[in-house]
Order: structure tokens, then sequence, then C-alpha cells
């Protein structure tokens, strides 16, 4: 792979404006790469966990690519980006890319410009995609039209949090990941999980598997990792296709939109706040739709 | 200041002391930069794949070991190795003040000592990256 090709254009769209996303080609890239998501709260160990899995799946006939995003600030626009830290051992593997993405204005746990972020990596045709979202509540489940397999990392001892999170994120997960699972209450998170696996996942017929794991010292890694592989199986014979690819579009079109108006709430004259609600809205959407 | 600017903040060599680089990361953020961090204790080798794989547009180098001017040399000839010779770096750390000069002639685009006050230096490295 030609890593300072692939870091550039990633800058590139990274910074992109709406404009400059939308003069940009989106003729559909013939790719089979497939996309892991992996999400979950702060602290959980998703950077630890991906630095695994990357390890364990990559190879000189399959390279993979990991975006990791982290918050950035709402105060100053930037960012420190932590998730290297963990993933230090992937840095000398020559089958791994490794890119750290802030939010920017994002807050759905993705960044700005993911679409087209991962067009730049399916360009380069690497075989997998694995994005790690910012540290999640319950419910930014944004990731689920960006990847093909969502896993949800959690840890023992968030019985309540699971709780609450069932109407949520937990829903949306095809993986259900117990990670440090040497911490006790591992095995009643596990029961939890898996009662709420039984009434199946976002796909219909597919029912997520419950899968534990200790990342500090790799134990678990296999049942991942095979996991991923009877995910891929099964949605490439029940998956609707076509569906995917109108719910990606319809993210990607929604997002650009919402950018655009941001700009235009930006632009706008001062004292255009002051107006009423119905005139402001109005004066929006028609500068909208004199937008080229 | 330093949107969309991307800044490596990286612990060469084998001191085990990151207050200084977090501090500086911390204020690199707050000036509106996107900064990734290393962690300690990394190999020039190391650091200059992550400024490779991330895109960066200087690489900090904090350093309180004594051993500035080998591990500044070190980074560059691993970036010169990679394709990127013209990588800005920038170096941090207790530089004793008959060094700074050599550190600059070494490649380094500026020298940061502890007598600096934070804003002097997001204000330097702001006025090299612009």
């Amino acid at each position: 792979m030609n890593r300072r090709q692939i870091a550039r254009g990633l800058t590139k769209i990274l910074n992109a404006s709406v404009d400059e996303i939308l003069a940009t080609s989106d003729e559909p890239i013939t790719s089979n790469a497939v996309r892991i998501g992996i999400t979950g709260a702060p602290g959980v160990g998703k950077s630890s966990t991906i630095a695994r899995l990357a390890a364990y799946r990559a190879k000189p006939t399959k390279q993979l690519a990991v975006l990791a995003i982290d918050p950035s600030s709402p105060l100053s626009g930037g960012s420190l980006l932590g998730d290297r830290i963990r993933m230090g051992d992937l840095v000398e593997n020559p089958d791994v890319y490794i890119r750290s993405l802030p939010s920017r204005s994002t807050n759905n746990g993705l960044c700005n410009n993911i679409p087209e972020l991962i067009n730049v990596l399916e360009s380069h045709r690497l075989s997998e995609i694995i994005l790690e979202t910012v540290g999640v509540g319950q419910a930014e489940y944004a990731i689920r039209n960006q990847a093909d397999i969502v896993i949800l990392v959690m840890q023992p001892e968030s019985g309540d949090t699971i709780q609450s999170m069932k109407a949520g994120v937990v829903e949306m997960a095809d993986i259900l990941l117990v990670n440090k699972d040497d911490l006790t209450g591992a095995d009643k998170v596990c029961a939890e999980l898996a009662e709420i696996a039984a009434r199946g996942g976002r796909l219909e017929g597919w029912f997520p598997p419950v899968v534990r794991m200790c990342a500090t010292n790799n134990k678990g890694i296999k049942s991942l990792s095979d996991a991923i592989d009877q995910t891929i199986s099964w949605q490439a014979k029940h998956r609707d296709n076509e569906l995917i690819a109108q719910q990606r579009r319809r993210y990607q079109l929604q997002s650009l939109l919402e950018r655009r108006i941001d700009e235009l709430l930006d632009e706008a004259a001062p004292g255009f706040l002051s107006t009423s609600l119905n005139e402001g809205f109005r004066a929006i959407t028609a500068r909208c739709l004199l937008e080229p | 200041m330093l949107k969309n600017k991307r800044i490596l903040v990286a612990k060469p060599g084998l001191d085990g002391h990151d207050s200084g680089a977090k501090v500086i990361a911390l204020a690199l953020r707050d000036a509106g930069a996107d900064v990734i961090y290393t962690g300690l204790r990394k190999t020039p080798d190391f650091i200059a794949r992550i400024a490779i794989d991330e895109d960066v547009d200087a690489v900090g180098l904090s350093i309180l070991s004594g051993s500035h001017v080998a591990l500044l040399q070190q980074t560059r000839d691993s970036l010169r190795e990679m394709g990127a010779e013209d990588m800005v770096i920038f170096v941090g750390g207790t530089i004793p003040p008959q060094d700074v000069e050599t550190l600059k002639q070494g490649g380094a685009a500026a020298v940061f000592t502890s007598d600096m006050t934070i804003e002097d230096t997001i204000d330097e490295v702001a006025s090299i990256l612009k």
C-alpha cells in the first residue's frame, strides 16, 4: 500500500467543504471491502480491541485500515487524538494503516465527510476497514449506516447501563462484545446480553452473538474474529444490499445538507437571529434553494 | 489560529516524563490544532511511521533526557528514508542554551525551552505552519 498517498487523500477529504465534496466524483467504487464498526462507551476498550483485531486479521493478501475518531473541542475546534496510544504494536505492521480523525462539527459518534473518507480507502483496495467511533452514550448509532458489521463493546459491572441502552445502541449491534471479562460480573452481563440478543438484531433473522474477550491478554480474539466471519457469510446470503446502498446515500445527503445549513447560519447577517422563527426558517430555506 | 493543522507530539528515547508534552499538546488543541500524541518511550522510526500515516504538518519532539541532538538526527533520518525529508520538526524540553543553535542547524524549525511561555511557543508554531 502507498501510505503517503492514502494519508494525503484522507487529509484532503477531511478538510473539504460541502462544495468541494460535491465537486468530487461520486462514481460508485467497486469494492468488496468489509466495514467493521466498533462502538461503545468511553473507556470500555475499543482501541485496545481494535489493536488486537487488526493484528489478528491483517495479512499481506488482506490489508486493512483503521479510522479512529475522537471528539473535537466545541470551544477551540481543536482535538487531542489519543487512540494511537493503545495501538502501538500495530505501527510496524506493514499490512495495517491507521488514521486518527477529529469529529469536527459532527456529533453522532462519527466525523465530517466519513462516507467520502471511506471511499478513499476503498479506492486503495484495502480488504477491511475498521471504524472506531467516539466513545458514545445511548443514542449515537449513526455508525449503523456506515458499517457492515457493528460491534458494541461493553464491560462487566455496566449492568445498569445496559438496561438503559436496550432501546438504543444495543439494538443496532451485530455482535455484542464483553471486554475485560476477567472482572467480576462478566457472567451476569453476558447473561443479560444473551437475553437481549435472543430477540434478534437490526437485520431480521440475525441473532447477535455475545462474545467474551480480554483485550489486555488477547483472550477471546479468535472468538471475536470467528463471529465477524460468521456475520459476513450470513449477510452475504440474507442482506438487502440495495437497501443498504440507499441508507448510506441518505446519510451522505443529509450530512451535507446539515453542514450547508450550518454554513448559511454562520454567514447570515447579524440581527438575523432576532427575526421571527418563521421568517428565519423561510429565509434560510430560500437561501438553500439559491445555492448552485 | 491552528485550524485544520495536524501536529504529532512525540516522546522519543528513554525519559519517562511527559507532563511537558501533555501541556503543549493541550495548548495546541486549544489553539485549534488536531494533536496526535504517541505516548512515552518511542523510537525515531516509530515516530516517523506515525507522522507519515497521520499526514501531519509538523512533528514536535519532547526530550528531557539530554539526547536531543542525536534523537533529532535519527528522526530526520527515518523521515528521509520514508520520503518525508521536508517534514517540519520542533524540539522542546530541557535544552541547554549552547545546544539551541546546534539543533537549528540539525534541522529543527524551532526550539522551545522551559523558560518560554506557552503563548510564545504556540505563536511561533503558528507562524511557522502558516
